[in-house]
């Protein structure tokens, strides 16, 4: 069933409303599209808009012009309670709760299913289970949430968003604050994904690492209202990544893969 | 503490000490009278005797209204808690109480100044008129609130508007009270103070049926009350529609502490104090623990004020809203500081 499953762009113009009517404009006529099984990146510096693109796409912002498509059904006619059926997200926001345990907020991935009550069912449990294992964190389901690491915490949100069972995972900066070996494990996590349950996951990062050595297809966001989108090495051997990223003295090394200072 | 270990035990164990603390409020007051009159007192009905007449005219009213005073305002509170995500969320905070204060402020003092004084019409009259006063002051606040909270989505503005109102119609009073005379003046600080022994046997009755309704429906939006622990865009994403929830809870708080601030008066820190008692003792936020344990130890409590207030070993009592605040504010101190430090 999610083989077929798509999200589509068409024409879409993501920003701000500001008072009395005007408008701030981040990108422009943006056409693309997500299918089932695959793993992309949008991936630009800070402040392109990627965080906005993203909730636009979830429906939390509202596009300035063009439309989002699931599967046949535009965003717009899609209900809070649908919506939560076809996309599950990991969310920038900071949890402040100090008593939740991981295993009571990746519970609340069930949220969808079920009656009002919340008892968790026979099913439930058991997709719970199966998210923490894929996730590799069964040991630590019983620990207090706020207790935990940054990559710790990151997992547990990932389990949540892997329970709520959808053909779509959105992530927004899932591996900011983390350091470097953390990072590369919630990567692998979210390819291994991809390959095992044939979701299709949309991250949005300023980390190019991840998205160059993890992405199917990369949307490249620029400052400047810019936009592009292709496959890691086709952005990188065509100068576009450069030309995204690159400031003055500071450049993207395409051999060494890492940014280097080019000034004096 | 309580941890996760066993919460039915710990329910059992705080039924049997609200039953306790009910029943030593029955038992002890200026009169201490002995437990098989209570007893007898309360299971026949046509028992007339002096402490008969004692315990089911003044001290059954004076429990039940303590008892589901304590519970409203203590759900009150966690809901509130929970929707503004801030610790300081209580049943002030929407400007309800303010707003009863209000309407028995117009009634009381505003009546005075016009020349016909309430206060000299007789007492059952006057009790009805500043319940309703008070009813009527808090469910216009409340209606204000609720349309605030549909047109302005964001939380925090409804919460910020709620504290202004609260100051704005304390204003007013003031004003009221400046022009109002001594006894008026005098009756109207007396209301202030709060109190749970305005109320008759059948009016304690009514409150404890609407309460139990009110609270009741609390219990049907745990889920969604969970969810919203994670923040509301998370909320959203497993599909609670955020800003009806806004309404839900808005609603069922609002009416909880209208309907118990018209009979008693504005109690202090009960709604704000308990759900952080409650949490620290169960070590949860969930609200599936947290409701029922919030309702025993809600009415608890406030019995337990109820009865400090009687002042044992003194002839006089004391004002309920002193007990609360006395007990209520260290209550909320020592929460805030161990929170401080888990987070460190």
């Amino acid at each position: 069933m999610m083989d077929n499953m798509k999200v589509k762009i068409e024409s879409l113009s993501t920003g701000f409303l500001l008072k009395r009517g005007a408008r701030k404009v981040l990108h422009q006529k943006l056409d693309s599209q997500l299918s089932a099984g695959e793993l992309v990146c949008i991936l630009g510096p800070n402040g392109a808009g990627k965080s906005t693109l993203l909730k636009t796409l979830l429906g939390f912002e509202l596009p300035l012009e063009g439309k989002v498509f699931f599967n046949e059904q535009e965003l717009k006619s899609i209900s809070v309670k649908e919506m939560a059926q076809l996309v599950a997200v990991v969310l920038t926001d900071k949890i402040d709760d100090i008593y939740l345990t991981a295993h009571e907020i990746i519970s609340i991935g069930r949220y969808p299913y079920g009656g009002f009550t919340g008892k968790l069912s026979v099913e439930d449990i058991a997709q719970i289970k199966r998210a923490e294992s894929q996730v590799g964190i069964s040991h630590l389901t019983e620990n207090v949430f706020s207790k935990l690491s940054d990559g710790e915490k990151q997992k547990v949100m990932i389990a949540r968003a892997i329970a709520q069972d959808t053909p779509f995972i959105f992530l927004d900066e899932p591996v900011a604050f983390i350091d470097a070996p953390s990072k590369i494990g919630i990567m692998q996590l979210l390819h291994q994904l991809v390959e095992d349950t044939g979701k299709g996951i949309l991250m949005a990062t300023h980390d190019l690492d991840s998205a160059l050595n993890y992405a199917d297809r990369i949307w490249l966001l620029g400052t400047n209202g810019e936009w592009d989108e292709g496959k890691p090495d086709e952005l990188l051997n065509s100068g576009k990544i450069n030309r995204f990223f690159d400031k003055e003295n500071i450049s993207f090394d395409i051999e060494n893969k890492r940014f280097s200072w080019t000034g004096k | 503490m309580g941890g996760r270990l066993n919460n039915s035990f710990w329910y059992s164990l705080f039924t049997i000490l609200l039953a306790i603390l009910f029943l030593t409020n029955l038992w002890y007051g200026s009169v201490v009278i002995p437990w098989d009159d209570v007893l007898n007192s309360l299971f026949r009905s046509e028992d007339q005797s002096t402490y008969g007449i004692i315990v089911k005219q003044y001290r059954l009213p004076q429990a039940i209204t303590a008892m589901i005073t304590g519970m409203a305002l203590s759900v009150a509170g966690l809901l509130l808690q929970t929707l503004f995500r801030n610790p300081l969320a209580g049943p002030s905070v929407l400007g309800i109480s303010s707003g009863a204060s209000f309407g028995v402020a117009i009634a009381l003092l505003a009546g005075g100044g016009l020349g016909v004084s309430l206060l000299g019409s007789g007492g059952i009259f006057t009790g009805l008129i500043v319940i309703f006063a008070a009813l009527l002051g808090a469910l216009i606040v409340l209606l204000l609130i609720l349309y605030a909270s549909n047109h302005i989505g964001n939380i925090v503005t409804v919460l910020i508007i709620g504290i202004m109102i609260g100051y704005a119609v304390s204003a007013l009073v003031g004003v009221l009270q400046f022009f109002s005379r001594a006894e008026e003046l005098h009756a109207y600080v007396l209301w202030g103070l709060g109190s749970f022994s305005k109320t008759s046997l059948s009016q304690s009755v009514f409150l404890l049926i609407i309460g139990v309704v009110g609270i009741l429906s609390s219990l049907l939006i745990i889920k969604p009350l969970n969810a919203v622990l994670l923040g509301e865009q998370y909320a959203k994403s497993v599909g609670v529609n955020t800003k009806r929830l806004q309404t839900i809870v808005i609603m069922i708080s609002g009416f909880l502490i209208a309907i118990t601030t018209a009979f008693t008066g504005p109690i202090a820190f009960i709604g704000l104090a308990v759900p952080h008692l409650a949490r620290n003792f169960f070590q949860t936020s969930n609200h599936r623990i947290l409701l029922p344990a919030i309702i025993l130890m809600g009415g608890a409590l406030t019995l337990l004020c109820n009865l400090i207030a009687k002042m044992p070993g003194y002839d006089t009592s004391l004002p309920i809203n002193a007990v609360t605040s006395f007990i209520g504010a260290p209550i909320v101190i020592w929460v805030i500081i161990k929170r401080g430090r888990v987070k460190k």
